[in-house]
Formats: C-alpha cells, sequence, structure tokens
C-alpha cells in the first residue's frame, strides 16, 4: 500500500472537521469567552462566583441532573426487556417493535409534549379514569410535577436508549449463550455473566444519549415542568434572553456542559468497571 | 469547461440558492417580526395586505417572535440585522432603545403619527397598538365573574388559579400591579411578593409563558388567570370556555411599539410598514372581530366589543386602562426575577 493510499480516508473526513471546527468549535469557544466578561466590563470570574454565591446556581443544577438521570434509570428500565424481546424475536415482529418505538419520532417533540399536557392535566385522562373509577376524589396534581415530567420525558426519549441497545443485543453471538447452557449455567446465570455485560456498551450509549437529550430538553421541561420549576435549560433562557444578561448566561452553560460530561464521564467508567468484574 | 470551472460555477449556484438576495433588486424580503399567536394572524391578514396594496412588489415576510427573542437576534447580528420591523412590549422597548438597536422614528415624514392618541406617540418608534391585561376566567365554572385581582386570593378557586413567572412583560406586570394594591410601587415590589406566597394554596400552574397558560385553560387545569385580551379571542372563537373582565383597579395597558431596525437594509419599507399599520382603515379592520385590536389612531371611533369590554372611547380608554412605569421596573427586573427564582420557583 502506497502512502497517499492511506492518507486518504483522513482526508475524506477534512470537509466534517472544518463544518464541525467553524460551526461547533469556535462557537463554544466564543461562548467561554463571553462566560469570563466581569460585572464591571473587565475579564474576570464573577459570573461563576455569582453562580455558586447564593446557592440557587447549585440546586438548579442538581435539580436538573437529577431528572435527567431518573429519566435514564427510567428508560433503562423499561427499554431494557424491550430489547431482549426484540433479539428474541422474528424478523418480522422486530420490523413492528422498531416501527413502533420510532413511531413517536415522526411527530414534533412539542405535539408529544402537549399530549402529555392533555393526558396529565386536571380533566385529563389519567385523573378521569382515576375519578371514573372511584379511587380517588379530587384530580391529583400531575402536571408540573417532577413524576410528571420524568414520565413524559421517559415517552419522548425511550427511542434513543432503546435504539442503541437493540442494536448492540442483536449483534450478541446467539452461541455464546448455548455454550454457556451447555456448560451447565442456568438461564439466570446465563444472562448475568453473558447477555448482560455484553449489553453493557449498548446500554451504556443509550444512556449516554438518553441522559445529555433529557436534561438539555428545553421544551419539553417548560411544557411539562412548568414556569415554577427552574432547570438549567430554562435559567439559561431566562437570563440570555428575558434579561439580556449575556456572560451570566454563557457562565451557565459553561457550568452545564462541564456538569452533563462529567455525569457522562462517570457512565463511561462505571460501563469499563462492570465490564471488568464480568471478566473477573 | 474543465474540473476546476465546473466546481466554481457549480458553488456559485450552491451560493446563489443559500442566499437568494444576490440576485434581487430588494436585499432580501422586508422581514416584520411579529408576535406568536393572535397578533401574527391578525397582522398577517390585517396590516400585510395594506402594505402589499401601498408597495407593489415588495417582498413581506412575517417572523413571530417573543420581544426578547427578537432583541437577541438583532444584538446579536448588530450590523446586518435579520428583522427590519420589531414589535415590542414596553419593557423591551427601552431595552432595545437603550443597546442602540433601533432607529429613530421619520416623524416629519409620517402621515398618520400626528393623529396617534398622546400616549402613543413614541419617537423612538410609535404604538400601533395597545396590549389589554384583566382577568381570565371559565364562565363554565366560574358562574360569578371575578371584579378584582384580589379575588384570585378567594379559597373558592384552591388549585384553580393559574399565573406566569416573571420572565414575560404579563407576569411581571402583574407583580406591579399587585405590588401598588399592597403599598407598593414599580419600585417597592416587595409587597407583591408577599402576597404571591399568600397565594400558593389556590396556585395550580406558573406558566413558564403566557402562550402556556392559553393551553392549561384550554385542558381544564386552571379557572382563573390574569390574562391578555387578544390572546384569549383566539381560543373564544374556538369554542373554548373563556371569558375577560377588567378588575375594578383598571386593566393593564401595554403599549405595543413597532421599530424601524438599525441598519435595517430595508429602512425605508419599514417604515411604509408601520404607516401603513398606524392607518386609520389597518386600525379599523384590527379592531374588528376576531381580532379585536384596541387601536391607538384617535381617528378611529371605538366600536362593537372593545368599546363595550374595554372603552368607549380614547379618552374613557386614558382613564381605565393603568400604565406602568417600565423606566423603572426595568431596572428592578433583574433582581425581582432572582427573587422569584429563589423564592416561587422550586
Amino acid at each position: 500500500m502506497t502512502e497517499p493510499d492511506r492518507a486518504h480516508p483522513m482526508a475524506l473526513a477534512l470537509p466534517m472537521a472544518a463544518f464541525f471546527a467553524v460551526f461547533f468549535a469556535v462557537p463554544l469557544l466564543m461562548l467561554l469567552a463571553v462566560s469570563f466578561q466581569g460585572g464591571a466590563g473587565g475579564i474576570g470570574t464573577d459570573q461563576y462566583a455569582r453562580f455558586f454565591a447564593d446557592g440557587l446556581g447549585g440546586r438548579v443544577l442538581l435539580a436538573t441532573l437529577r431528572i435527567g438521570l431518573e429519566t435514564t434509570l427510567a428508560c433503562l428500565v423499561l427499554g431494557y426487556p424491550l430489547a431482549l424481546v426484540f433479539r428474541a424475536s422474528p424478523g418480522w415482529a422486530r420490523s413492528v417493535i422498531t416501527l413502533v418505538v420510532l413511531l413517536p419520532l415522526l411527530t414534533s417533540v412539542v405535539v408529544r409534549t402537549f399530549a402529555w399536557i392533555v393526558i396529565l392535566g386536571r380533566q385529563g385522562l389519567v385523573n378521569s379514569a382515576l375519578q371514573s373509577a372511584g379511587l380517588i376524589d379530587a384530580p391529583l396534581r400531575l402536571l408540573y410535577t417532577e413524576g410528571g415530567l420524568v414520565l413524559a420525558l421517559t415517552q419522548v426519549q425511550l427511542p434513543l436508549m432503546f435504539l442503541p441497545l437493540a442494536g448492540a443485543m442483536v449483534r450478541i453471538p446467539a452461541n455464546l449463550e448455548d455454550a454457556s447452557m451447555a456448560l451447565g449455567a442456568g438461564a439466570w446465570r446465563t444472562f448475568a455473566r453473558v447477555t448482560l455485560p455484553l449489553s453493557v456498551p449498548g446500554a451504556l450509549a443509550g444512556c449516554t444519549l438518553t441522559f445529555a437529550a433529557a436534561a438539555t430538553a428545553f421544551i419539553t421541561q417548560s411544557l411539562v415542568g412548568g414556569g415554577q420549576m427552574l432547570l438549567m435549560p430554562s435559567y439559561i433562557y431566562q437570563q440570555a434572553i428575558a434579561l439580556q444578561n449575556w456572560p451570566f448566561a454563557a457562565a451557565i452553560s459553561m457550568v452545564f456542559l462541564v456538569a452533563v460530561l462529567g455525569v457522562l464521564a462517570l457512565l463511561a467508567a462505571a460501563s469499563r468497571f462492570a465490564r471488568g468484574a464480568a471478566r473477573a | 469547461m474543465n474540473r476546476r470551472s465546473l466546481m466554481t460555477s457549480a458553488l456559485t449556484l450552491g451560493a446563489m440558492h443559500l442566499f437568494p438576495g444576490m440576485t434581487r433588486a430588494q436585499a432580501r424580503p422586508l422581514v416584520f417580526a411579529t408576535f406568536t399567536g393572535s397578533w401574527e394572524v391578525a397582522h398577517k391578514e390585517a396590516i400585510v395586505p395594506a402594505f402589499r396594496k401601498a408597495n407593489p412588489g415588495a417582498q413581506i415576510v412575517l417572523d413571530p417572535m417573543l420581544s426578547m427573542d427578537q432583541i437577541a437576534k438583532v444584538r446579536a447580528a448588530q450590523a446586518n440585522p435579520p428583522i427590519d420591523v420589531m414589535l415590542h412590549d414596553p419593557g423591551p422597548a427601552l431595552v432595545a432603545i437603550d443597546q442602540g438597536l433601533v432607529e429613530p422614528y421619520p416623524v416629519a415624514r409620517s402621515e398618520y403619527y400626528k393623529d396617534l392618541i398622546p400616549a402613543a406617540q413614541e419617537p423612538m418608534g410609535p404604538a400601533g397598538f395597545f396590549q389589554v391585561v384583566g382577568l381570565t376566567y371559565n364562565p363554565d365554572t366560574v358562574k360569578t365573574p371575578p371584579t378584582s385581582w384580589a379575588d384570585l386570593w378567594d379559597p373558592k378557586y384552591k388549585g384553580k388559579v393559574g399565573i406566569t413567572n416573571m420572565n414575560s412583560t404579563l407576569g411581571t406586570g402583574f407583580m406591579v400591579e399587585i405590588a401598588k394594591m399592597n403599598g407598593g410601587s414599580e419600585k417597592d415590589i416587595d409587597p407583591a411578593f408577599k402576597r404571591i406566597a399568600a397565594l400558593k394554596p389556590n396556585l395550580s400552574a406558573v406558566a413558564a409563558n403566557p402562550g402556556a397558560l392559553a393551553a392549561l385553560f384550554q385542558q381544564g387545569q386552571i379557572d382563573i388567570a390574569p390574562g391578555n385580551f387578544n390572546a384569549i379571542q383566539i381560543m373564544k372563537a374556538q369554542g373554548v370556555p373563556v371569558e375577560f373582565v377588567v378588575p375594578k383597579e383598571g386593566a393593564i395597558g401595554f403599549k405595543t411599539t413597532m421599530h424601524v431596525t438599525k441598519n435595517s437594509p430595508n429602512a425605508e419599507l419599514a417604515f411604509k410598514l408601520i404607516e401603513a399599520a398606524l392607518s386609520p382603515e389597518v386600525q379599523t379592520k384590527l379592531m374588528e372581530a376576531p381580532y379585536l385590536v384596541v387601536p391607538t389612531n384617535a381617528k378611529v371611533a371605538m366600536k362593537g366589543e372593545v368599546a363595550k369590554t374595554l372603552a368607549k372611547d380614547q379618552e374613557d380608554l386614558m382613564k381605565k386602562f393603568v400604565f406602568q412605569d417600565w423606566k423603572t421596573i426595568n431596572l428592578g427586573r433583574p433582581g425581582w426575577i432572582d427573587r422569584f427564582n429563589k423564592e416561587i420557583a422550586t
């Protein structure tokens, strides 16, 4: 193989890299620069100090990460069995499952979120059903609560968990499990020692996508969470738009970015640990 | 034709497709950033046809968004603003003027400016309309119409009241009104925060924006809320049970001003569009159903639902509407929003 031939594949990635640099890396650096504008106009860490000063910023950040993690967990709990079923299904059933999972993605997230307002409202589906069944006297408060928000986010983000998970599952060779069973392991032991560890990369990819999307889901958070539940995306919007305080909004964005990346790094570390433990 | 020249022509064609302005006399269509919802509908059906008639051949597009979103967009590209005509609530209008984003209105050349009622004559951008905030309620569940802002605290509305947070003009204006009723003012918001804390048992929802509040009415999540007279008209027309009433303290009036954006490539057409909006013909049409927009041109006689519910003429309007001092409000607002974040948000 000659030298130019090996250089070729990298060169093909150049347009994408250039696009990425111009439309992602440069704006991100500009955002970083804006976040270091001091209160009096100079350069400094005033904005970051303000974010952590009175406890509000920290509370908002933790609430946002918590909602992201709760949604990720709910998606994993719902998505994992579905992926197992998907793997065990014949081809036509796989197509049906894929279609059903993807169907919601074909409508806008705004529409899906509005559907949740209809479902969770005081006279919504859930409250009407519970009331006509005689289980409750007065309507429950579901909309504008953390539980309601996590529920809606779970439905909206589930495809992001299912798709990489199912993709990883179908790539696990069935003869590995057959070998495990043949060597005397039971169904549970085979699942715990073979299937589960091999599905971890897919689950991790799903968790990464779900967490990042759920924590930053501005539309669903503001429509189902409401104006009383202050989360990082709406905090950024409030400071950047309603108050036109760009330096502070930029600082909140940088803190949020680092926090989300931190959680994703922890997820990656956890999965390495899990795979290591499975091999031992 | 070699490979290189083929590439150049392809790139040029692509660029012309991406930036069609390169091939036209008018650098780009006139962009009018109206508000979303009922405003967009009203402006598309009343102002745009009048503008087209007076300026044949001129291209125009509506790009509806909230006031503060307009400011953010223009501020991010001041030398080449993506919007030619901005529409603003009183608070954002002052922000836009302060930041040097608007041109003074060519008052001397204007045909209609002198006919506007004095409150609407703003030299940095005249008020073409008023927004009116009062109490909105569901007549199916609220049999006796409310009469005062204080009714929101009535225990019979436990878990049925909706408000918006202070990000919006509506939310902030409402808080100022509550402060005023309880001994405060635009300078002293403290009484409003004390009263809002007492409203918590009644609160069913704190919406993120006035638009979300409308959806909550539709879903029966709330029965009563401070609301915008024009915003409910579309819902009413669609059969949603919702009524508007002017509280005895007076309806809150927000001057809605139109501004020519600084460095607009279409400054002359922008002026023409605002002129069309100020003309008695357009304002008369906007006052009729289903728009019911309050006119600011003194030559337009109040009629119909506007005369019945709001004010019978411009003099009556100045008596019945409460106007707030947004210069003072803007100074205090960042601190108030911080406080709202801490005390009301969870």
